[in-house]
C-alpha cells in the first residue's frame, strides 16, 4: 500500500520534473520574481526597526528568522502546494475532476500530487539565507535540540499549510469559482510575516487558534531561539495532526457532495 | 454483467430569480427545484454486448453512464456493475471500467500522450510486460507512433481524441462507456474510431455503451439500442426493428435515364426528392413490389434501390413524435 503511492508518487514527480524542463525559462525568471517580492516585503520591517530597538520582544535578528520562515513557506507553497491547487480548480471548473475520480487510487493524493514547480522553491534557499543573517546579527548559532525542535515544526508547518489548502479546494466544490478563495489564502499567508505577538487579543487569539499562523512560523523561530516551550511544540504536533484530521473528513464530505448532486 | 432497476437521478437546482434584489432575497431563501434527469429506466446488458443510447440533448444519457461509472450517485434505483455498486468506487470496480468523454480530455496538457499512459500504468498497476503489450497494440491499431511523443497540445482534435481513447485501455477494461466519443471529428477519423472500437470489443469481449449524436456510429456498431427520451426508456431492442416501428415505409431511389414529369411519379408513391436525373419515392412495405415493377415499366430507370429511411430522420422523426405526445398529456 504504502509502496504503491511511493511509486505513484514517484511517477507524478517525473511528469512534474518534464514539465519543469519543458519551461524552465519561465518558471526560472517567476522564481527571480518572487525572490524580489521577498526582497521588498523585508522593507517595512527595517523601517520599524529603525526606530526601536525590539519590538514585542523580538530584536531585529529574531524578527529575521520569522521573515525566514515565512520565506521557506512560501517557498514550499508556491512550489509544491498552490500548483496542485491551481490544478483542482482547473478540474473542477472544466469537469475534468471526473477521470481523477474514476482513477482506483485515492482522488485526494491524486490531486495533492498532481503538480510541482521546482523553480518556484528559490524562496526555500532565500529562507535559508535569512537564518544565517539572523543568527549573524543575534551574535550566536542556534542549539542543537533547537534545531532538531524546529525541523519537526517544519513538518507541522507544512503538515498545517497542506490541510488548510485542502480547506480551500473543498470548499470548491461549493462555490465553483474559487478564483477569489486562492486569493484569499495568500492574503491570509501574508499575514503570517509578523511575529504573532505582534498581533495582540483578539486577534492574536484569531491567528493562533482559528489560522494557525502563528504556529506555521513563530513557533518554528522561537524553536530556533531555544524559547519555545516544550508544551508548545506538542500542542503544534497534536493540533496539526488534528487539523488535518478533520480538513481529511471535509475533503471526503465534499467530494460526496460532488458525486451525489453536480454534474 | 450491467444491471439497472428503476434508476432515477434528480439533480436539486438552485434557482436564481432575476434582478438584484431577488438574487439576494434568494441568497437567505434558497429556493431549489429538481431536474429529473433520470427518472425510472431499467435495462440488462450481457457481457460482451454493443449497446447504443440514443436520445435526443438533455434525455440523461451522459447522467446515465455517469450514474453507471460510479461518478453520481443514483436518487433510488440499483445498479449493478459486474457484480458491483459503482457509487462505492472500490478499486475493483474502477479498474474493470472507463468513461471515455468525447468532450473532455484527461491527457496531461502538455506532456506528451506518452506520460499520460505512463501515469495510468502506475495507477492501475498494469504490469511491465503487459503495458508493453497492450500500449504496441494500441500503438499499431490507431497509428499512434508519430502521435505519442508530441506534447498533447499540439496534436489535433482527432489525434488527440485517438491518444484519449488509448489512454482510457491501458488498463484494458472489461466495461467501455463512451459518451459521445467522435464529438466534432472528420468522417475518415470517426470511421476509424468505430473500427477500432468495433475491435475492442471483439478481441476482449468488453462490454460496450456508447452515445453519440451521429446515428453511423450507432449503426456501424451497436447491434442493439436502449432510446432514452425525457429521462424514461421508450425502446430497447434492435435498432432494424426500431426503425421498422417508427418508420416502417421503405425507400425507393430511382436513377433517371431522362428527366420525367412530377406528374407521372405521384401515383407511383410519395415523392421525397425529384430532379432531373433521380426520383426518391416513398411507398408503403407491402406495397414496394408493386411500386418497382411499375415503375420500371412506366419510367425510363437506370439503376433502382429499395433503401431504409436514413437513420437520422427516423430518430428525429421518434423524438418529434414523443415531443407530441407529451404535449398532448400535458394539455
Ligand atoms: N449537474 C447538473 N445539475 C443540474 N442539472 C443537470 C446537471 N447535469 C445535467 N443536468 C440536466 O439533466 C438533464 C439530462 O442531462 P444529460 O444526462 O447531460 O443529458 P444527455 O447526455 O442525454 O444530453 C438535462 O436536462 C440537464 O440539463
Ligand atoms: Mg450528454
Amino acid at each position: 500500500m504504502l509502496r504503491r503511492y511511493l511509486r505513484l508518487l514517484g511517477v507524478q514527480l517525473r511528469a512534474s520534473s518534464l514539465l519543469a524542463m519543458q519551461y524552465r525559462g519561465d518558471f526560472v525568471i517567476e522564481g527571480i520574481i518572487s525572490l524580489f517580492w521577498t526582497a521588498t516585503a523585508l522593507a517595512p520591517l527595517f523601517v520599524v526597526y529603525r526606530e526601536r530597538e525590539s519590538i514585542a520582544g523580538w530584536s531585529f535578528g529574531e524578527a529575521l528568522l520569522v521573515i525566514g520562515w515565512f520565506t521557506l513557506l512560501q517557498g514550499i507553497l508556491e512550489g509544491a502546494i498552490n500548483p496542485s491547487l491551481t490544478g483542482v480548480v482547473e478540474h473542477i471548473r472544466k469537469g475534468t475532476l471526473d477521470f481523477v475520480l474514476l482513477k482506483p487510487a485515492d482522488a485526494q493524493f491524486l490531486v495533492s500530487t498532481a503538480r510541482f514547480l521546482p523553480w518556484r522553491s528559490i524562496n526555500v534557499l532565500a529562507g535559508l539565507g535569512l537564518f544565517v543573517y539572523g543568527f549573524h546579527l543575534i551574535g550566536r548559532a542556534p542549539s542543537l535540540v533547537g534545531v532538531l525542535a524546529s525541523l519537526v515544526l517544519l513538518g507541522t508547518s507544512v503538515l498545517l499549510l497542506y490541510s488548510l489548502w485542502i480547506l480551500t479546494v473543498a470548499a470548491a466544490f461549493y462555490v465553483v469559482k474559487v478564483d477569489n478563495l486562492t486569493y484569499f489564502f495568500t492574503s491570509i499567508f501574508d499575514a503570517a510575516r509578523w511575529p504573532a505577538s505582534v498581533f495582540r487579543g483578539v486577534l492574536a487569539f484569531v491567528f493562533t487558534f482559528v489560522i494557525p499562523l502563528a504556529v506555521m512560523t513563530t513557533f518554528p523561530a522561537e524553536a530556533m531561539l531555544g524559547r519555545l516551550p516544550w508544551t508548545s511544540l506538542v500542542w503544534a504536533v497534536v493540533g496539526s495532526l488534528l487539523f488535518a484530521f478533520l480538513s481529511r473528513r471535509v475533503w471526503l464530505h465534499s467530494i460526496g457532495h460532488y458525486t451525489s448532486a453536480s454534474s | 454483467m450491467i444491471s439497472v432497476r428503476d434508476l432515477r437521478k434528480h439533480y436539486q437546482v438552485h434557482k436564481r430569480p432575476p434582478g438584484l434584489k431577488a438574487a439576494l432575497r434568494s441568497v437567505i431563501h434558497r429556493t431549489y427545484t429538481s431536474v429529473k434527469a433520470v427518472d425510472g429506466i431499467s435495462f440488462e446488458i450481457k457481457p460482451g454486448e454493443r449497446v447504443g443510447f440514443l436520445g435526443p440533448n438533455g434525455a440523461g444519457k451522459t447522467t446515465t453512464l455517469k450514474v453507471l461509472s460510479g461518478l453520481l450517485h443514483p436518487s433510488s434505483g440499483e445498479v449493478r456493475v459486474d457484480g458491483h455498486v459503482p457509487r462505492h468506487r472500490e478499486d475493483a470496480f474502477l479498474k474493470k471500467i472507463m468513461l471515455v468523454m468525447g468532450q473532455k480530455q484527461q491527457l496531461l496538457w502538455d506532456l506528451p500522450p506518452a506520460e499520460t499512459f505512463e501515469l495510468n500504468r502506475a495507477i492501475y498497476d498494469v504490469p511491465r510486460a503487459q503495458y508493453k503489450q497492450t500500449l504496441d497494440e494500441l500503438v499499431t491499431l490507431l497509428e499512434l507512433e508519430e502521435l505519442i511523443g508530441k506534447p498533447a497540445r499540439q496534436l489535433s482534435l482527432g489525434e488527440r481524441m485517438k491518444c484519449e481513447l488509448a489512454a482510457a485501455l491501458i488498463h484494458r477494461p472489461k466495461v467501455l462507456f463512451l459518451d459521445e466519443p467522435t464529438i466534432g471529428l472528420d468522417v475518415s477519423m470517426q470511421a476509424t474510431m468505430r473500427t477500432f472500437i468495433k475491435s475492442y470489443n471483439e478481441r476482449n469481449g468488453a462490454t460496450l455503451i456508447l452515445t453519440s449524436h451521429y446515428m453511423d456510429d450507432v449503426a456501424a456498431l451497436c447491434p442493439r439500442v436502449i432510446v432514452i427520451d425525457k429521462g424514461l426508456l421508450s425502446y430497447d431492442g434492435g435498432l432494424d426493428a426500431l426503425v421498422q416501428r417508427v418508420r416502417p415505409e421503405k425507400r425507393v431511389v430511382l436513377r433517371l435515364n431522362q428527366a420525367v414529369a412530377a406528374d407521372s411519379l405521384a401515383p407511383l408513391g410519395k415523392v421525397v426528392t425529384h430532379d432531373n436525373v433521380t426520383a426518391v419515392l416513398q411507398v408503403p412495405q407491402d406495397a414496394v413490389n408493386a411500386t418497382v415493377s411499375r415503375a420500371l415499366s412506366s419510367l425510363p430507370v437506370q439503376d433502382l434501390t429499395v433503401e431504409n429511411a436514413p437513420l437520422e430522420e427516423v430518430m428525429s422523426e421518434l423524438f418529434a413524435e414523443s415531443k407530441a405526445r407529451r404535449e398532448k398529456v400535458g394539455a
